[in-house]
């Protein structure tokens, strides 16, 4: 019930979004000049209201949106990928990749006024690997950390139970933001409520349902090496409001109740461009794997590699993203984020749109095309179930899926898609009840190829999630994997990677989409704004308003 | 035992009936949807380690067979101690006593609404008679109109073309008319059917037509007869429509991003937060009880029919 109506809120968003800006009149552009101090901003967000502030307890995007403002990690990236300084001034991993060693920024408070320090450091790791943190993505960031060592008070060293290359980037995720260690000895209710960490802004309300509001911090100095602005932050409060309805928070931009929302349907992206008006688009690219169809080869129908490569030619994906997402995404024919260093492309007619090779290919498996247009083999119809979450696929993609369908009907698969609420769509992916699956993962490095394709992700986490979900076990690629994520050596990580990738190609494992995207709309009073990179949050702390 | 009170203690009877049964079928429904509870208290699609999940566990008594989960749950009901929220690791009555005054005010300003609109309706077709086809289609597009499209049709009128109201909720007074309008029109088209017709009857009935032979004017004709016509359906069909309203108020509570119950229960259900359901659907059930129990008294009030010897 509650699927049905989310896709029916889903269309109509999309329809009214179209009728609602015949009502928009163009305004002047307002003029920007100097960055003024003071003034307050709403961001209305799509993403779940999280359910708890501190990102250390679970670990998904809507508590990364609401902690980067409050908690800062050890490091950030580039849009390329580069890991540069935050909390951390360095990193070095040792030759044999058993240790590694940071140098801490001096001079930075938490806002309760607790130092931030190597012991700080080693407080927060041991948070995360405390089985009553509850931690989920940080906890297997850091799963091969043994110990942390406070050297001196700026100097943290991390020894590890098996090299990790990948670590800096990882430390880079809000996921594993440093917190004040005195706050983090309060109770978990006082914690989630109101995480103490180095940020710019501190959590001043949290109003469940409703709203997060944030006070500036006024004693800010830890400001990134991306960041363009030290100091202080330019706004007095930061109000983040929940709107999970893409209609009704357009609206609420378009009537200036709000400053910045997420999420924008593509339409009104495109709509923002063609009308230069007072609303304006930041799209930016979530770090980690490409928005893909991953095929489980378990399954009867994918356990063919001529079926694959047929599902893989049945549909004219490039044709399909550049019109669902009216221009505002590319169709991508590599396994990792455009914004993830190490990614190939395959644009050697791996993917191309080919319905008559699709077809010899499942003439060549054996699939013969029945009366109904649906193809059969030995009393069996060529089948393809896909989950949809209907929490984590956005319309354009649902409808992306729904093209797919249709096209790949055109040569005899019966493809059902299931829209269903995310802990069903965990359960059947969990369970294995699908074929092909879309299931994002977003992690700053390439090593998220290790996470969702190495064969120890098969093995269900005890929670009964696994995170691999072509069900590959590949002797060759869980090395490839393994070696790349130990050594530091780029061009050598890179080559491994590159050849990783080229086994999932060839073995037509993973149908890649498009760039998972964070997509901002704002109005042209919202100056400075720009998305923190690892996982392109909105980033505050350098915005002013006119 | 004076029959006042044993009415009073059937009807307490009835009421711990109900909410017995809101509890029991929730607890199986919740247990009967596939998938795993751990995920539910470690977050959905959890990668959390074989300590966590076995903490989990063991903290949230899910290892306990399911009759010993079913009676634990019951007792805790019974005594007030409505748990702790998996998702929110907060009490349950904190999180309910935030959101419920937001829904409660939604859903009577709805109703109140819904009242007015249907009594116009009604009166427009009694009194006007040429326009009564018209009126009658209207109601029944009305009743038939789904909330979520008639959510976005008043934000785009009201909002983005006339600027009139905003389009989600703010502190200020009138963020409260679009979403009391959306839930109130269905309503409204349902309730002014029913009282159309109550009236029509009684303007049919020998009372009006004695009435009009003393003389009554037409104003007073309704005032003192065709009103109370009118408002019996209404008040009887209050305890449904509040039901309605609080159903309903899932998807404007989502829509206009109002705090409320509605939309906390949805989030508890997507992420199967038991404790949480429970306590929701336990508040909704009580105050539907509490309502009937009213428009009881009201009709009795209204009606002299209604007051018969016990």
């Amino acid at each position: 019930m509650f699927t049905l109506r989310r896709t029916s809120i889903a269309a109509i968003a999309a329809a009214s979004a179209v009728l609602a800006g015949c009502g928009t009149a163009a305004e002047e552009d307002g003029a920007s000049g100097e960055p003024v101090e003071g003034g307050n901003l709403t961001f209305a967000t799509g993403d779940a209201e999280p359910t708890c502030l501190d990102p250390h307890v679970g670990g998904n995007m809507p508590q990364k949106i609401a902690g980067i403002h409050v908690v800062e990690s050890l490091f950030t990236m580039t849009q390329d990928g580069e890991v540069e300084p935050w909390l951390a001034e360095s990193g070095e991993m040792s030759d044999d990749g058993m240790a590694w060693t940071f140098t801490l920024k001096e001079g930075v408070e938490f806002t309760d006024g607790t130092p931030f320090d190597a012991e700080a450091v080693k407080a927060n790791i041991e948070h995360l690997q405390d089985p009553a943190t509850e931690s989920s993505t940080g906890y297997l960031a850091v799963e091969h950390v043994d110990e942390v060592e406070a050297v001196d008070a700026h100097t943290a060293v991390f020894h590890m139970s098996e090299p990790d290359a990948a670590l800096k980037e990882s430390l880079a995720q809000t996921w594993l933001g440093i917190q004040s260690p005195a706050a983090l000895e309060r109770s978990r209710e006082e914690n989630c409520e109101a995480p103490v960490g180095t940020g710019p802004f501190v959590v001043e309300e949290w109003n469940r349902q409703h709203s997060i509001t944030y006070s500036r911090n006024e004693g800010y100095t830890s400001a990134p090496a991306t960041a363009e602005h030290e100091g202080p932050a330019l706004l007095d409060t930061l109000t983040i409001r929940f709107m999970p309805d893409a209609a009704s928070r357009y609206a609420a931009l378009q009537a200036g109740e709000v400053d910045v929302i997420d999420s924008a349907q593509p339409d009104t992206i495109a709509q923002a461009r063609r009308a230069d008006g007072p609303i304006q688009d930041l799209v930016g690219v979530r770090s980690g794997a490409a928005t893909r169809l991953e095929l489980n080869t378990g399954g009867e129908t994918f356990s063919d590699p001529l079926v694959r490569r047929a599902f893989m030619h049945a549909s004219d994906i490039e044709t399909g993203v550049d019109t669902l997402f009216f221009g505002t995404a590319e169709r991508t024919t590599s396994l990792l984020a455009s914004s993830t260093p190490h990614g190939t492309t395959h644009d050697d007619g791996a993917y191309d749109y080919d319905p008559q090779l699709a077809s010899d290919l499942l003439d060549e498996a054996g699939w013969e095309m029945g009366s109904d247009g649906v193809r059969t083999k030995d009393g069996k119809r060529l089948t393809v179930r896909i989950p949809v979450s209907t929490h984590q696929s956005i319309p354009a993609e649902q409808s992306l899926l729904e093209q797919i369908q249709s096209q790949a009907a055109d040569v005899g698969f019966d493809v059902t898609l299931d829209p269903m609420d995310l802990s069903s769509w965990y359960a059947a992916a969990g369970a294995w009840e699908f074929d092909a699956i879309t299931a994002p993962y977003g992690k700053s490095s390439p090593d998220v190829l290790r996470i969702i394709f190495h064969s120890d992700g098969i093995e269900p986490a005890p929670s009964g999630y696994h995170a691999n979900n072509i069900n590959v076990r590949d002797e060759e690629l869980d090395s490839l994997l393994e070696r790349a994520n130990q050594t530091t050596d780029e061009d050598e990580r890179a080559e491994l990677y590159a050849e990783a990738q080229q086994i999932i190609v060839d073995g037509a494992y993973v149908m890649p989409l498009y760039d998972w995207q964070t997509r901002i709309l704002h109005r042209d009073s919202v100056n400075g704004l720009r998305l923190e990179t690892n996982l392109s949050a909105p980033w505050f702390h350098e915005v002013w308003v006119d | 035992m004076p029959p006042v009170v044993r009415y009073l203690l059937a009807r307490l009877g009835g009421l711990i009936l109900v909410l017995w049964a809101v509890a029991t079928i929730v607890f199986l429904a919740l247990k009967a949807v596939p998938g795993d509870e751990v995920d539910a208290i470690l977050g959905p699609g959890s990668n959390a380690s074989a300590e966590a999940v076995a903490l989990a566990i063991e903290t949230h008594g899910l290892d306990q067979p399911l009759l010993v989960q079913y009676w634990v749950q019951l007792k805790a009901i019974a005594t007030f101690d409505w748990g702790t929220s998996f998702s929110y690791d907060r009490p349950v009555t904190e999180l309910i006593g935030e959101q419920l005054p937001s829904t409660l005010t939604l859903s009577l300003a709805a109703l109140a609404l819904a009242w007015v609109m249907a009594l116009i309706f009604a009166l427009i077709s009694v009194f006007g008679r040429r326009t009564w086809r018209v009126m009658s289609m209207i109601e029944v597009v009305s009743a038939a109109l789904p909330h979520f499209a008639l959510a976005i049709v008043l934000i785009v009128i009201f909002s983005t073309w006339l600027g009139l109201l905003p389009p989600v909720s703010t502190d200020s007074l009138d963020s409260l008319i679009l979403p009391a309008l959306t839930l109130a029109v269905p309503t409204a088209g349902f309730l002014g059917q029913i009282m159309r017709e109550s009236m029509l009857d009684a303007l049919e009935a020998p009372f009006t037509t004695s009435a009009r032979a003393r003389g009554e004017s037409t104003i007073g004709l309704f005032a003192r007869h065709l009103l109370r016509h009118a408002v019996l359906p209404a008040v009887s069909l209050a305890g449904w429509a509040f039901g309605s309203l609080m159903s309903g108020a899932v998807i404007v509570e989502e829509v206009f991003a109002r705090q409320g119950i509605g939309r906390t229960l949805l989030g508890a259900v997507s992420v199967r937060d038991m404790p949480l359901v429970i306590g929701i659907l336990m508040v909704i059930a009580a105050v539907y009880v509490a309502v009937m129990l009213l428009v009881d008294v009201a009709e009795a009030a209204i009606d002299p029919r209604v007051r018969r010897p016990a």
